[in-house]
């Protein structure tokens, strides 16, 4: 049997493609040999942009990163910051701090849920969790006056205080999600058909996932339960109980099932978080934004994003600009040496079943 | 049921039958993109505007440039503008591709991208909501009643000067020109 | 634990500092001919997972910094590294023999500042395609000026005509 090498092109126009990425593969048969990553299609060069630019003229800049979760890119930007010029962030900012960041991981984990559901073909549950989402974002309207932008959080606290009736609709959010959560798993979760699909496919062991540097749901579906929420805590989550979802097996179906787990206890944080919410004044002033000058100094923080570390290393020489800022993204690990790992050997069928199981975002990988 | 277009279906079958299912292609550019899933779900449904995802270029004829276009990716748009079959329209979202937004000094993303494909509609926002994505399709029908959605035919007329703005960016492009191009100093002798 | 670590280091290691600013980050300034020896031994030490590689560019020092740094499952510490190598035709050692997960890091480097680092099998263009200009990240490449030459420059339609 005579078998040809061939090239195929998972371009960036195409149906089984989320955001905008392309991968180079070489096929035999319906075997892939070898897969190679191509990004840089979204590249805008913001850590040379932001040089450009003073301290608060930046707040703009890193939501635009990451665009399926931008609370999380702000966050770490704010703590870079209060890291370097030493601020003190009032609790009662810190607490709306965690519902925010909360209420964006719900939405985030509710877009992959829609991504994966219409890649298998589940569309009914991938209806179901757009339209969710879709509440997330009216209760982000009214809180920040933006759907997917919000610009909420500055050094020193967040901007304005919660409006009135907003715990209300919050919880009420909760109770109608929760009392859906057993549709969701009897269409997908616990369906044979995504069983069958998903099981065993793109498996990492625990060792080779700590060699490629992964984080988030993909370290935490292969047994170890390393969550920096609880290692190194940061807003105010020392003061909520929750715990950390594993799975064992390392395979599409141990992600899917620790993201279903993970929105649960989101929802549990939010419900602690509203109950328990202190008085007091929501900003801390800073300086004249024309003139401030951070001191000298470097500095390294990080936070657990949907998607794994997030990190930011700022340093400034005493100006009014950053003299460098790196973003350190979960996506960039995932996206390239952990995917041409896991696609060597895989069906051609099955590329989009674990690009999308790894929670991989292009323009974090480009920034 | 509107008795004033019954008219306009016996007298132009061919332009409402065409603005009345825009089929889009699946390409998604920039961050606008995650405003396009809302609008094509059930919340805010746009197949009863008649536009739904294409699943091949050769299918399509609108093309949704959602938000900021880097250089990387101006290549791929125009090779999947050139093979969209005519008429087809274009729109652009946001500010980024008017006059380059908030990446005006970057170096890596597209100022004007007039100067590369043509565009007929704008639509502001950032990112447009999936009303203001409605209201422009709604403009959009506007327009191609009255003839005035000509991009494709400006594409047409002035290809060589399409052509040439690419070719300043990229050098010499991998593809051959789309229409033929007359070579102004060949003489014809006879 | 991590005061004796630093203790050792400083022992063992020829004109290392070792610095905190806060109790979960200890920065080590370590000369360029050492940083394989350093990385090997935290390792051996429990301090097995690569986070970033990144560089920052010191024009008036005529040095580039490179910044490592390395985790550990076990404690919230992290350990930075930092390194200086000369500006003018810089090269350096690939760390891809201890940490499998550098390739991509010093791929990125060598696309944006120029650095080339013996030992990399995968050096190709990673964000930028057929770009030979020079490296964008450098202070002496200014992106407001690229701007005006490149892309100011097309005309418009009603220009051409």
């Amino acid at each position: 049997m005579i078998t040809r090498e061939l090239e195929l092109y998972y371009g960036p126009q195409h149906l089984g493609m989320v955001g905008n990425f392309s991968i180079t593969l070489s096929v035999e048969g319906d075997t892939i040999v070898e897969a190679k990553a191509n990004p840089g299609y979204l590249h805008r060069g913001f850590e040379k942009l932001m040089e450009y630019r003073s301290w608060t003229q930046n707040l703009t800049l890193p939501c635009r990163i990451n665009v399926v979760e931008p609370d999380s890119m702000e966050m770490i930007y704010m703590m870079g910051v209060e890291s370097l010029a030493r601020i003190e962030v009032p609790e009662r900012a810190q607490y709306i701090r965690t519902i925010v960041l909360e209420l964006s991981r719900l939405a985030s984990h509710l877009f992959g849920a829609w991504a994966y559901a219409n890649m298998l073909g589940f569309d009914t549950v991938a209806q179901w969790a757009m339209a969710y989402r879709d509440f997330v974002l009216d209760l982000f309207e009214e809180l920040t006056g933006g759907r997917v932008y919000h610009i909420y959080m500055c050094p020193g606290g967040v901007r304005r205080d919660l409006p009135d009736g907003f715990e209300e609709k919050v919880m009420n959010f909760i109770k109608t999600l929760a009392g859906h959560v057993p549709d969701f798993d009897a269409a997908l979760f616990e369906n044979k058909l995504f069983y069958k699909r998903a099981k065993g496919i793109g498996q990492i062991s625990r060792q080779e996932a700590i060699e490629l540097g992964a984080t988030g749901q993909v370290l935490r579906a292969t047994g170890m339960a390393y969550d920096i929420r609880k290692v190194e805590p940061y807003a105010a989550y020392d003061k909520v109980k929750f715990e950390v979802p594993t799975r064992e097996d390392g395979d599409a179906y141990s992600r899917l099932w620790v993201i279903h787990d993970e929105m649960i206890q989101s929802a549990h944080i939010i419900m602690q978080c509203i109950e328990n919410l202190p008085k007091g004044k929501v900003y801390e002033r800073t300086p004249n934004p024309f003139k401030w000058k951070i001191p000298k100094g470097e500095t390294y923080v990080r936070i657990e994003s949907s998607r794994g570390e997030l990190g930011a290393y700022v340093v400034s020489n005493g100006g009014k600009n950053p003299y460098r800022i790196f973003f350190r993204t979960p996506s960039f690990t995932h996206g390239i040496p952990i995917l041409e790992k896991l696609l060597k050997g895989a069906n051609i069928a099955d590329v989009g079943n674990i690009m999308i199981s790894l929670y991989v975002v292009p323009p974090e990988i480009d920034r | 049921m509107d008795r004033g277009q019954l008219s306009k279906w016996f007298k132009h079958p061919g332009i409402m039958a065409q603005k009345y299912s825009l089929w889009a292609v699946y390409f998604c550019t920039g961050c606008g993109i995650i405003e396009v899933p809302p609008s094509i779900t059930s919340r805010w449904d746009a197949e009863r505007f008649g536009v739904m995802p294409a699943p091949s270029p050769r299918h399509a004829n609108l093309f949704m440039i959602t938000g900021y276009v880097a250089t990387k990716t101006l290549k791929a748009i125009i090779r999947t503008y050139e093979l969209m079959p005519e008429p087809k329209y274009t729109v652009a979202f946001g500010s980024c591709p008017i006059n380059g937004g908030m990446y005006w000094d970057s170096y890596n993303t597209i100022k004007h991208i007039d100067k590369y494909i043509p565009i007929d509609g704008w639509i502001a926002g950032c990112m447009p909501r999936p009303e203001a994505i409605f209201i422009g399709v709604t403009k959009l029908w506007m327009m191609i009643d009255k003839g005035a959605a000509t991009g494709y035919k400006r594409y047409r007329e002035n290809y060589e000067y399409y052509r040439k703005n690419q070719e300043k960016l990229f050098g010499k492009l991998p593809w051959p020109p789309l229409f033929p191009i007359e070579d102004k100093n060949e003489k014809l002798t006879v | 634990m991590s005061e004796e670590l630093a203790k050792e280091i400083i022992d063992n290691f020829s004109n290392t500092g070792v610095s905190y600013t806060s109790k979960y980050r200890m920065y080590i300034q370590t000369p360029k001919e050492e940083l394989f020896r350093l990385l090997e031994y935290l390792k051996d030490n429990g301090f097995k997972y690569l986070v970033m590689i990144t560089c920052v560019d010191w024009i008036n020092e005529n040095e580039f910094e490179l910044v490592y740094q390395v985790g550990n499952f076990n404690t919230p510490l992290r350990i930075i590294i930092q390194v200086r190598i000369p500006r003018n035709n810089p090269t350096y050692e690939s760390i891809i023999p201890i940490f499998k997960n550098a390739t991509d890091y010093e791929r990125e480097i060598h696309e944006l500042f120029g650095i080339v680092f013996d030992g990399n099998p995968k050096l190709t263009p990673l964000f930028l395609e057929d770009w030979q200009k020079f490296h964008p990240f450098k202070k002496d490449f200014d992106s407001r000026e690229y701007v005006k030459v490149t892309f100011d420059s097309i005309p418009t339609l009603e220009e051409y005509k």
